[in-house]
């Protein structure tokens, strides 16, 4: 019976099924809780158990669309050029907030590990967590980290990002573009970037760039744990 | 052909970001390699924001969708949230608006140091 479901086609036609149902819901309600990517997946995980379809059979497709990742990550190049007058301008704004936000981020998970006394190996996994998700597994890696704590860890932190991003902005009262999208990458990397695309051009740029500056910065303070 | 050529030359990119971070001796995953090759490239004029535009749209205006199966993964490791996932919640919320904050806060506060000067 089930290798009906081991065609790619399947893994990738439920995907898109389930994102565009999440793009309807999203439309028609307009609540932020109702982001598109959570409700595919929520959706795609009920599916896949209600029928009893093995993981590996979905990801058959899956790790197809999970290939685009790269080249999307890649082609944040194109927007960052296109705003590239911004980046000569403010390089240094730019540099010190990242590594503000780089450095506030691993303390804040530092600390809040220790107040719920979580052990070392649950710290180490959880550090590098704002971080885009090869960068923060390969830093969870090296320190004695779970990495499946850290891939759900990193993928909620997106997630929850790209929910909080428009209030955060209104919170905190940020109306420079670029200061939001920078704000948006360094807390919630590319899921969190995804969303950023959404609210305007500038913010995205501005949040691809801080995946890339906030992911290396990341990298060489982790280097000093 | 067009987007077929577009296509071409973006794999390519990611083709040899994954060979320079086999070379390079620090862990930085292959696809912020290849944004930063990317970046180079058109600085250097070497590519034209034409010879890859549509793609990149492509890609770029649809990059949820793209983080779907990392998602359904979640499903894997059940037994391990189920455990902590108090702590795992409270924590990702509190330190994403901190980092927010923070980085917000400090790009306010250079900016405003940098105007005065000038």
């Amino acid at each position: 019976m089930s290798e009906i479901f081991e065609s790619p086609f399947f893994g990738i036609a439920l995907s898109i099924f389930a994102f565009w149902c999440g793009q309807m819901l999203n439309k028609k309600t307009g609540l932020l809780i109702l982001n598109p990517l959570i409700i595919a997946i929520v959706l795609i995980i009920g599916i896949l158990l209600l029928f009893k379809i093995p993981y590996e059979a979905y990801q058959q497709g899956g790790s197809i669309i999970n290939m685009f990742l790269a080249p999307a990550t890649a082609c944040l190049a194109v927007s960052i050029y296109a705003k590239i007058q911004i980046l000569k301008d403010n390089w240094l704004p730019i540099l010190i907030g990242c590594s503000c936000g780089s450095l506030a981020s691993m303390l804040s998970v530092y600390g809040l590990c220790r107040l719920f006394g979580l052990d070392d190996a649950m710290t180490a996994s959880l550090l590098p967590k704002s971080v885009t998700t090869p960068i923060a597994v390969s830093i969870a890696e090296s320190h004695g980290g779970v990495v499946p704590v850290t891939v759900v860890a990193v993928i909620f932190t997106g997630i929850l990002g790209s929910i909080l991003a428009p209030v955060l902005i209104r919170l905190f009262h940020v109306n420079d573009s670029m200061t939001a999208g920078l704000a948006i990458g360094a807390s919630s990397h590319a899921i969190g970037t995804s969303k950023a695309l959404e609210i305007g051009e500038t913010e995205g740029a501005m949040s691809g760039l801080a995946i890339g500056i906030c992911g290396i910065i990341t990298v060489i303070l982790s280097l000093f744990l | 052909m067009k987007i077929i050529k577009q296509t071409g030359i973006i794999f390519t990119i990611c083709w040899l970001s994954i060979i320079i971070q086999q070379i390079l001796p620090l862990p930085i995953p292959a696809s912020v390699i290849g944004l930063i090759l990317l970046f180079f490239c058109l600085l250097s004029r070497l590519l034209k924001v034409e010879h890859i535009q549509e793609k990149s749209d492509f890609l770029l205006s649809n990059m949820a969708f793209f983080f779907i199966p990392a998602g359904v993964g979640m499903m894997n490791y059940f037994d391990i949230l189920k455990k902590n996932w108090f702590s795992l919640l409270i924590i990702c919320i509190l330190s994403t608006l901190i980092t927010f904050a923070v980085t917000a806060f400090s790009i306010r506060f250079t900016l405003s140091l940098t105007k005065r000067r000038k």
